[in-house]
């Protein structure tokens, strides 16, 4: 009995010594590297890098997608987890599926599929070029492309906790005469505050940090259809190393930010589940 | 008698499953009916097509003879208590008893200071006054079903329908709310069904009670009528405790036993069993033996062992028992004072 915890205790620290050297290896190196480049040539090459024309055009058309994507997004995230949690209908598992697609589709085929849509030899391209509306190879086709990219997050984050509430509360708000709208508004989406921020800060994490589908929409075009992850990859191409590795850590700190407000999001949550 | 809701032919299946088989009913303005019956049996299936949450397959419910097949929720006046509260856990016990007026088109909307004198009254009257600014988490079980009950009387309803009230909260509480409930009652005489398993419930609280099994009505009728009457072998066997007896009865009997034939099924209340002390010249076949004596309570129960293994079960009073002087092991002969026999 008295070798028992000993084993344990050697168990645990082979365990754990795996585990803080892939943490090591593959999350803190990359993290050091990229801050430790980005600063290489010093604060004013790191601050030039994001006052150069492309770099400001990057960051621009990077906000100016997730701040169309991310309402997109909450709109469909919302609707789709209401109507799968609060109403059986026939296809309901259907819908469920389809809403995790963009999860098991590669992104750069996701880009492909809208090339074949909506580019100049697609269905809908001779159509478009007549009115003279670019989708492809302009910002509607990076919206385009990361919306579906990010369409499942907040749909995903919503539908196991709405299941989880039940259909009670809604009930009760029916029978005392709500409308459908004042459900939504007064019972349900106050309720799932929780999940609905936390799936808002994942989709916008993914939204601004989406390479692959935007990538084959984009174009390219410096200084017009590059976006941050773009920019990046542009820049290191050009051997551009501290400018690029300057833009990555911007990327990477709106990935630390986005973890810490997870992790925030996700002690509140677990507080209030306590309290109810 | 005014009838406030009247059933018709009423059915609902779920695949093959028949929740609700042809169910006709009439309930009566101003009464307590319990819905009575064991899970499965179609109770709260009735319950939702009467607040208008599920939809029947076929047949017609009215309100005072308005066909309200055509109205939504919103608009049937159905207030609505369920077995786990559905309070709304982001919202105040003030707000969740004003939820219902506030959310009134505006034209309907009371003022302000009305939602505010109404929501204190009906706090007050279901003893939560100093609880308003509480959140639902705060408050235990039976406090969150008085809450629920104020908040479905807000929009003063045509009917108040209880899904388990009690269902969720333990022992005690149960019997004083359930009490509390029958009180308010009486004071507000609103026309109400709530659906239970719990046979002492119904029986404690309602004026009418309809007892179910199987989707179908087995009987309706006053908590006295069920009780003495039962109007099948199930009733008999649902409401109270029974002896249950396929064919004959064991003991030479008090009761008639020129009754007694094969395919008959007989029932005996404990309360009915009367043991006595054998006489000397008794057949070996006619006597049972003592085997457990529960004697702790207001009543004695006694198991007794007949022929076969035959159990048999007796209440009596405690001053019997002590006069009767029962040992186990015992050698006694019963005689049975009432006997419900239907034929299977």
């Amino acid at each position: 009995m008295q070798g028992k915890p000993f084993q344990f205790n050697k168990v645990r620290i082979a365990l754990l010594a795996v585990v803080v050297t892939f943490l090591l290896l593959f999350l803190a190196a990359p993290l050091v590297v990229v801050f430790g480049e980005a600063f290489a040539k010093g604060l004013g090459a790191y601050f030039a890098a994001f006052t150069d024309p492309a770099a400001r055009s990057a960051i621009w058309l990077t906000l100016i997608t997730t701040a169309v994507v991310i309402p997109l997004n909450l709109v469909f995230g919302v609707a789709a987890a209401w109507c799968v949690t609060k109403f059986s209908f026939p296809g309901r598992s259907l819908l469920l599926s389809i809403i995790d697609l963009p999860f098991a589709v590669s992104p750069v085929v996701a880009g492909l599929v809208f090339v074949l849509v909506f580019g100049r030899n697609g269905w809908f391209g001779p159509w478009l070029s007549d009115h003279d509306w670019h989708v492809i190879f302009a910002w509607p086709g990076i919206v385009l492309a990361t919306t579906f990219v990010t369409l499942p997050f907040i749909a995903r984050e919503l539908i196991p906790y709405m299941q989880e509430q039940g259909r009670d509360e809604e009930e009760a708000a029916r029978l005392m005469g709500a409308s459908g709208w004042q459900i939504l508004f007064r019972i349900t989406l106050p309720r799932a505050k929780l999940a609905l921020l936390y799936g808002l800060v994942l989709c916008n994490a993914r939204a601004m940090g989406e390479f692959g589908a935007v990538s084959v929409v984009s174009g390219h075009v410096r200084g017009q259809t590059n976006t941050l992850p773009l920019h990046v990859e542009v820049l290191y191409n050009e051997y551009d190393f501290s400018a690029a590795f300057a833009v990555a850590s911007l990327l990477t700190l709106l990935a630390l930010v986005t973890l810490g407000l997870k992790t925030w999001l996700e002690r509140r949550g677990a507080q209030s589940a306590r309290a109810y | 008698m005014h009838t406030a809701i009247t059933i018709s032919d009423l059915s609902k299946h779920y695949g093959m499953f028949r929740a609700v088989d042809s169910v006709s009913l009439d309930i009566p303005r101003g009464e307590l009916t319990a819905l009575l019956g064991p899970s499965g049996s179609g109770k709260t299936t009735l319950l939702r097509m009467i607040a208008g949450l599920e939809q029947p397959d076929v047949g017609e419910i009215r309100f005072q003879g308005q066909d309200i097949a055509g109205l939504a929720v919103s608009e049937r006046r159905v207030g609505f208590v369920f077995q786990h509260y559905a309070l709304f856990p982001h919202l105040s016990v003030f707000e969740n008893v004003a939820f219902g007026l506030r959310v009134q088109p505006r034209k309907q909307r009371p003022p302000e200071a009305a939602i505010r004198g109404k929501v204190g009254d009906l706090l007050k009257m279901v003893q939560l006054a100093s609880f308003a600014d509480r959140y639902p988490a705060q408050l235990s079980g039976g406090q969150r079903q008085r809450v629920a009950l104020a908040r479905a009387l807000a929009i003063e309803p045509e009917v108040l329908l209880l899904d388990e009230p009690f269902g969720a909260l333990d022992a005690k509480v149960r019997l004083e709310l359930r009490r509390w409930l029958r009180r308010l009652h009486d004071e507000l005489h609103v026309t109400s069904v709530f659906v239970t398993h719990d046979q002492d419930e119904a029986m404690e609280v309602s004026d009418r009670v309809v007892i179910m099994n199987h989707g179908r009505i087995e009987q309706i009728g006053s908590p006295q009528e069920i009780y003495h009457r039962p109007a099948s072998a199930f009733v008999m066997g649902f409401i109270g405790q029974v002896n249950m007896f396929r064919g004959r009865l064991p003991g030479p009997g008090g009761g008639d036993l020129r009754h007694e034939r094969l395919g008959a099924i007989y029932f005996v209340r404990p309360a009915d069993v009367e043991i006595q002390r054998p006489i000397a010249a008794q057949a070996p076949e006619h006597m049972l033996k003592v085997s457990r004596i529960h004697a702790a309570g207001p009543l004695v129960r006694i198991e007794l062992l007949g022929r076969d293994a035959q159990l048999v079960t007796a209440e009596l009073t405690q001053e019997r028992f002590r006069e009767l002087e029962l040992l186990p092991e015992q050698q006694v002969q019963v005689q049975f004072r009432s006997i419900h026999r239907f034929d299977s």
